[in-house]
């Protein structure tokens, strides 16, 4: 045995005696090669146009402004957000004598998927459908149909005119209502990129 | 102090990349070597390296504490205005920091020359604390180094303490972690940082520096999520964020930072003629002096050097001998200052640097870098050291 492997060199030891890594390593690299999260895509900015009103489907598609598959949806959904209640006395009261039904087969199957149960809801006369386009933060744009019911009640008195008329105030209502959410959205939105904004012109920090 | 050619060990690279140093080897040329070493004694790392870095760096914290009371010397190192309070205020407050490295000329005999300080930014720290020593260890099981040979090398060691300690004192103990995106070899660095936090018992998410956000209202930066950012380690240099879009919001918000606003002080070059205006004549500094309008064209033995610059960038040197050497870069809109020129030691044609590490403020560990050129860059190479 050599002289060295008596001399006891622990008390001046200038390195620590044991390391390890937690999550560096074979297991964790594929979490640096992931890269970067995506960003948020937000809604900075919403217009409508103008919405059509059609008393049914088949008159919706003969308009050829949308296809059958979107008057069928935009139909569904209209009927789908139509208010429904449990007594005919509840929805009269809301409503206005005389406005109120219950649905056909066709309709509750369509706004239920069933064609059971007992509910009343104000009598459909037809719907409005518009188109609605959507700017993103990262810049992309959708266009979306929306839609609207056109219902009989106390004030259009079961007139056509005055019903899609009163649902096109509802539908102008309810797009100021978005577009002024969307501007406080925009207004809450975190600003990003603050920092490191030169450093594609000069690679690196470390020193 | 020497340089030994060694076998290298057996499969390291393979190993390295199970470590996760995926940068051993940059654009095709080889970053850590591990075919020589550079031997101390313990004399030499005591008396030479260890003790004058703890000298030095009570001299820079007494010289921080005279920059924060002081608006004339802020100035003189071109500190913007608008962080003069945030860096005041987290050194008075005592906000503790986590580490930093001073680079030093040292050939083996008489004073170590101190070149210059990385106190805000440093890197080559996990090469330092983490596989300089797996490769000691390695090297000795292999037979390559004696069964007696030691490392100066507790980086990592203090790194975990420093951390525990900053964890008992942030929110929720949680620590953001963040560099600049498309930097493989910083964020590699900073990933170790995070593993270093979470051995120390923290929750140690990474953001891009990119993606930190403002939110109206909010009382701290945001995360990608909007949720506050309680504490966050950058890796991205105070002069720049002071500068970024967001500077001007800092001193309003309550993100604490690692490093400490008041790092900015000792991570500018400007920091090394005020060494020498106040402890002139002391064995590990140089001569250094502010470069003035009326400075004359740079004389021979004299260096060069921005205030803010990294890696070695925009510094210029003439030898004794009228040689010149320079470097080019981005750094070219701050003051200057010129510091005397001391040789570093030469190895065959290699040039030997010594990065000594403080993490708190206590030294605590070396690394080795080389070039063929008299000025570290970013491509220098990390060589192991032993202590024999």
């Amino acid at each position: 045995m050599s002289k060295h492997d008596h001399t006891p060199h622990l008390p001046r030891r200038k390195r620590s005696g044991r390391l390890t890594l937690a999550m560096m390593g074979a297991s964790a690299f594929g979490l640096t090669a992931c890269g970067q999260p995506p960003q948020e895509e937000q809604i900075t900015e919403i217009e409508f146009d103008e919405p059509r009103s059609f008393q049914s489907v088949e008159d919706c598609v003969a308009e050829n402004v949308y296809t059958r598959s979107a008057c069928e949806d935009a139909y569904k959904a209209s009927l789908e957000s139509v208010p429904r209640y449990s007594t005919l006395e509840e929805c009269e009261a809301e409503n206005g004598e005389g406005s109120c039904t219950a649905p056909t087969e066709e309709q509750s199957q369509a706004a239920t998927g069933s064609t059971g149960g007992s509910w009343f809801m104000p009598a459909m006369m037809g719907y409005m459908v518009g188109s609605m386009m959507s700017n993103t933060n990262r810049g992309r744009s959708f266009e979306r149909v929306y839609q609207e019911p056109v219902y009989r009640n106390r004030q259009n008195q079961g007139n056509w005119n005055t019903a899609s008329n009163q649902a096109t105030q509802r539908v102008s209502q309810r797009n100021d209502a978005m577009r002024s959410s969307v501007a406080q959205n925009r207004q809450a939105a975190s600003q990003r990129r603050g920092f490191g904004s030169r450093s594609s012109a000069r690679g690196g920090w470390g020193s | 102090m020497l340089r030994i050619d060694i076998p290298e060990r057996n499969e390291w690279k393979a190993l390295a990349h199970e470590l996760g140093f995926n940068f051993h080897t940059i654009d095709g040329e080889p970053y850590w070597k591990e075919d020589a070493y550079y031997q101390f004694t313990l004399e030499q790392v005591e008396r030479d390296i260890e003790a004058p870095t703890e000298e030095v760096h009570e001299m820079c914290m007494e010289l921080v504490d005279k920059v924060c009371h002081s608006n004339a010397l802020m100035q003189r190192l071109a500190l913007p205005e608008h962080m003069w309070d945030s860096i005041h205020n987290s050194w008075k407050s005592g906000q503790p920091h986590l580490y930093g490295r001073m680079d030093f000329a040292y050939s083996g005999d008489g004073p170590a020359k101190l070149l210059e300080l990385n106190y805000d930014t440093p890197t080559s720290l996990y090469e330092a604390g983490f596989f300089q020593w797996v490769w000691l260890e390695q090297a000795i099981a292999q037979g390559i180094l004696p069964r007696h040979a030691d490392q100066y090398n507790s980086i990592q060691e203090r790194l975990i303490n420093a951390m525990a300690h900053l964890g008992d004192r942030i929110d929720a103990r949680t620590l953001y972690f963040s560099c600049i995106k498309d930097n493989a070899e910083e964020r590699a660095t900073v990933h170790y940082l995070q593993d270093v936090a979470v051995q120390a018992g923290l929750k140690a998410p990474f953001i891009y520096m990119e993606d930190i956000g403002l939110h109206p209202g909010a009382e701290y930066f945001v995360d990608l999520n909007n949720q506050p950012i309680h504490a966050l380690f950058k890796l991205y240099p105070w002069e720049e964020m002071a500068d970024d879009d967001f500077g001007e919001v800092i001193p309003q918000l309550n993100t604490h930072w690692f490093e400490p606003p008041w790092k900015a002080v000792l991570s500018n070059k400007g920091i090394l003629p005020l060494l020498w205006e106040h402890f002139e004549g002391h064995p590990n500094l140089l001569p250094a002096f502010f470069e003035t309008a009326s400075s004359p064209p740079l004389p021979a033995g004299w260096v060069r050097k921005p205030f803010f610059s990294r890696e070695g960038n925009n510094i210029e040197l003439i030898t004794p001998a009228g040689q010149r050497e320079a470097v080019d870069g981005p750094y070219t809109d701050s003051p200057w200052i010129r510091q005397a020129y001391h040789p570093m030691p030469r190895f065959g044609n290699n040039h030997a640097l010594i990065g000594s590490w403080v993490v708190g403020d206590r030294a605590c560990g070396m690394g080795i870098r080389e070039d063929v050129g008299r000025i570290t860059k970013d491509s220098s190479c990390f060589v192991p050291h032993a202590i024999v």
